[in-house]
């Protein structure tokens, strides 16, 4: 039995009441005090009697067994789906029922993580159970940002008519569910492999082969298909002229992801690895959906990485991988890059997505990436502006920032690059058509 | 050439960078920060050119994101000590029918309560009333008193009806302060009217103490109801069974103030149910008891209070609210 503010204040003034009343032989202080004394006791022992002891299991487990006797309140829970995207839903239905005879009006909160929202009903709900009945609590919660959550544990409390004294039991009942980042639809990425693979695929690289997509012209030469003719070319030119397509094949897109504390400076909701992790989840769906490969690195105190493969499946290996994502320690890029080369076909479109802060050995990394042929795709959500936003940065402090990082980016460039600062309001097609040149 | 010299002076700014970390402080500027020049005669391909007009055209007036600075209450020295606000901020909706109710009684039961403490307590032994004398003029004692009790009650009224936790705060103060006075161990009265029976006098005590933690208990009945139904409008929380709820309040309204008075009588009445007991035995012992001091004083009232509430002490010792609650449904499970 745990005591209520209001009851502490109220046996602190009884019983400083009562000593005073017995030092200036007071007796209407000392009747006072007795009177408050007599409230709370009474108080007390109404609550003492209220039991609730309890247990608590999932929903799709209801049926298994029929409890311990002992357990008066059960509660069981099910989630309409342990897997939403950001600003997705979920239905949770809290079932309680009261084992007991007598009637018990009990406080029930159903914990849900901070950073989900209550959008319909409510998790906090005060009744009157009747004895051996049980009653249904159901409310949405929304969930604006990725990650793994637990709903649960769900708290009961008892208490006193007058809110004096309460029984609080939590019932060990917890739920996980995930969060995956959201996706953007990506209409044309325009990253293509210069390099093929074996399989033929429905993406077409910047290679001529065997495809549909025309690629260029060329004079005939000898052992070429007469089909491949351009005629009007050839009575233009007066050369004998050839199509060639571009050759339709597979390629290998690496995704790395920036996951280094750095990379969480900005508020909770807007911040790098935030729009990083959006990012990656759109590219991911985007290429997976041409059957390319899609490989995922993420680094920040270690490196965690996904190899490479086709599928729906892999969206969701990768998705999951995103979701779990925590900004922690300071890996550079370039051990992440000295890791991963050997492993990667030459050429294979790269795209990193880091705010492209403390760490000095980027230019390096991305120097190593161009030498060996790696089409290298750098989008740099910027936390400057998440900063500036927020106000947590000076304007003079944002400027000088913010011409270092245009000259690191320059550098970048450079070295043959496609970078892009990403600002927070820029979509993500904007942000890549803009790393492309486009 | 310009620009490069601008570029120049911005970078050796960005030098006195200490730790990645900015002293806003000492980055000195000359005239407007519009740094778009900066960007003068560059060749910026893709995202430059917002970021120019960014840069040029800040304005202090940037909306924050709502997540972007935290709220945070910084508790006030009394709110660490009692581990929360005394007085709560929350605005109240329009009062429901059950605040109401409780507006309604709580006024009945301070009404009452002033004329009880009217009545109970005489300014005689209170610190006033010492000063009072002391400057040789009585009157004023008096008259602090009979304010005080007006402040108790206009501060009461204006707390109840207006649902103002400060208001009712200083009532309590008032209400209790009045009360601190030096007694002669029996009971006073501030009027020659009332009745001269021992136990008429001490029943009425009770029930001046009984309308006092009453007033205590409705008066704190109405904020708490105000703040649930404020609560379940803003959706805050949802009840099931509110009638029911609500109902259950009033029961115990009703039967706590008995039971407590009960137990009270019980205590102040020690003085008679001692000799009562011991007169089965022996009569002679029961009529010294009867007539001794130390029973008929504050004393004998501390001594029934140690006796009543030792015997629910031992209830409690021995869990008997449980095993109750055991039989209970031990007997409807039959």
């Amino acid at each position: 039995m745990a005591w209520s503010r209001k009851s502490a204040m109220f046996a602190a003034l009884a019983v400083a009441m009562y000593l005073l009343g017995l030092v200036l032989r007071n007796q209407q202080l000392v009747t006072v005090a007795v009177v408050l004394l007599s409230f709370l006791t009474y108080a007390a022992f109404r609550t003492t009697h209220a039991d609730v002891a309890s247990s608590g299991r999932r929903l799709d487990d209801a049926d298994a067994d029929s409890g311990v006797a002992l357990q008066s309140i059960v509660a069981m829970r099910k989630l309409s789906s342990a897997r939403v995207f950001e600003d997705g839903e979920i239905d949770v239905i809290l079932r309680i029922q009261n084992r007991s005879t007598l009637s018990k009006v009990l406080e029930v909160r159903d914990r849900v993580p901070e950073v989900m929202r209550i959008k319909k009903g409510a998790n906090y709900v005060l009744m009157e159970l009747g004895g051996r009945k049980e009653t249904e609590i159901s409310y949405t919660i929304e969930a604006p940002l990725r990650g793994f959550y637990t709903i649960g544990p769900v708290c009961v409390r008892v208490q006193d008519a007058f809110g004096l004294f309460h029984n609080e039991r939590e019932i060990q009942l917890y739920d996980d569910f995930l969060v995956f980042p959201k996706m953007e639809d990506i209409k044309d990425a325009l990253i293509k492999s210069r390099v093929p693979k074996i399989f033929t695929g429905a993406v077409n690289i910047r290679n001529p082969g065997e495809g549909t997509n025309f690629y260029n012209l060329r004079e005939y030469i000898p052992g070429d298909p007469m089909k491949k003719v351009n005629w009007k070319a050839w009575a233009r030119s007066g050369k004998m002229m050839v199509n060639e397509f571009e050759r339709d094949a597979v390629s290998d897109i690496i995704l790395i992801i920036d996951s280094r504390s750095v990379s969480e400076t900005g508020p909770v909701s807007r911040n790098s690895l935030v729009y990083s992790t959006r990012a990656a989840a759109s590219l991911a769906q985007y290429f997976l959906s041409r059957r390319d490969s899609v490989g995922l690195v993420t680094y920040g105190d270690e490196i965690v990485s996904v190899d490479r493969d086709t599928g729906k499946k892999q969206l969701y290996v990768i998705l999951t991988k995103l979701a779990g994502a925590m900004a922690k320690g300071n890996t550079p890029l370039k051990v992440v890059t000295n890791r991963i080369l050997p492993h990667i076909n030459r050429g294979s479109p790269i795209i990193i997505l880091s705010p492209l802060e403390d760490d000095p050995t980027v230019i390096d990394a991305v120097r190593d990436l161009r030498a060996r042929n790696f089409d290298v795709t750098i989008l740099s959500p910027s936390s400057l502006e998440f900063e500036f936003d927020a106000r947590r940065l000076d304007r003079t402090g944002y400027e000088v920032l913010k011409t270092e990082r245009d000259i690191l980016i320059s550098e970048l460039r450079g070295l043959g690059a496609n970078v892009m600062d990403w600002e927070p309001d820029m979509m993500l097609v904007t942000a890549l058509a803009g790393a492309r040149g486009f | 050439m310009g620009t490069r010299h601008d570029a120049r002076n911005c970078i050796s700014r960005s030098k006195r960078i200490l730790g990645g970390e900015i002293i806003a402080d000492d980055v000195k500027t000359d005239g407007p920060s519009d740094t778009s020049h900066l960007y003068d005669g560059k060749t910026v391909r893709s995202s430059a050119p917002s970021r120019k007009k960014a840069a040029g055209r800040l304005k202090s007036s940037t909306d924050i994101p709502k997540d972007a600075i935290p709220e945070v209450h910084v508790p006030s020295w009394i709110e660490s000590f009692f581990g929360g606000p005394i007085v709560s901020s929350m605005k109240f909706l329009p009062a429901n029918r059950t605040v109401t109710n409780l507006q309604v009684s709580s006024a009945g039961c301070l009404v009452l309560l002033t004329a009880l403490t009217l009545l109970f307590t005489p300014v005689s032994g209170t610190a006033w009333f010492a000063i009072a004398n002391l400057i040789g003029m009585p009157i004023i004692g008096g008259v602090i008193h009979i304010l005080i009790m007006i402040i108790g009650a206009i501060g009461g009224a204006y707390g109840i009806f207006q649902r103002d936790q400060r208001a009712l705060l200083v009532s309590y103060v008032a209400m209790l302060l009045v009360t601190l006075r030096f007694a002669g161990s029996k009971v006073e009265f501030g009027f020659d009217l009332l009745p001269e029976q021992e136990i008429l006098q001490k029943v009425l005590l009770i029930a001046y103490a009984v309308f006092l933690v009453m007033y205590f208990e409705l008066t704190n009945g109405i904020i708490r109801f105000s703040m649930l139904d404020t609560s379940i409008r803003t959706g805050e929380v949802y009840v099931m069974g509110e009638g029911k709820i609500i109902r259950q309040y009033y029961r115990a309204i009703g039967i706590t103030p008995v039971v407590a008075g009960i137990v009270a009588l019980l205590t102040l009445l020690i003085n008679l149910i001692i000799p009562a007991m011991v007169g089965i035995f022996d009569s002679v012992q029961a009529d010294r008891l009867r007539e001794s001091v130390e029973l008929t004083s504050v004393y004998g009232v501390a001594l029934g209070t140690a006796m009543v509430f030792t015997v629910i002490a031992a209830a409690f010792a021995v869990n008997l609210p449980l095993r109750l609650q055991q039989m209970q449904e031990g007997r409807a499970n039959k």
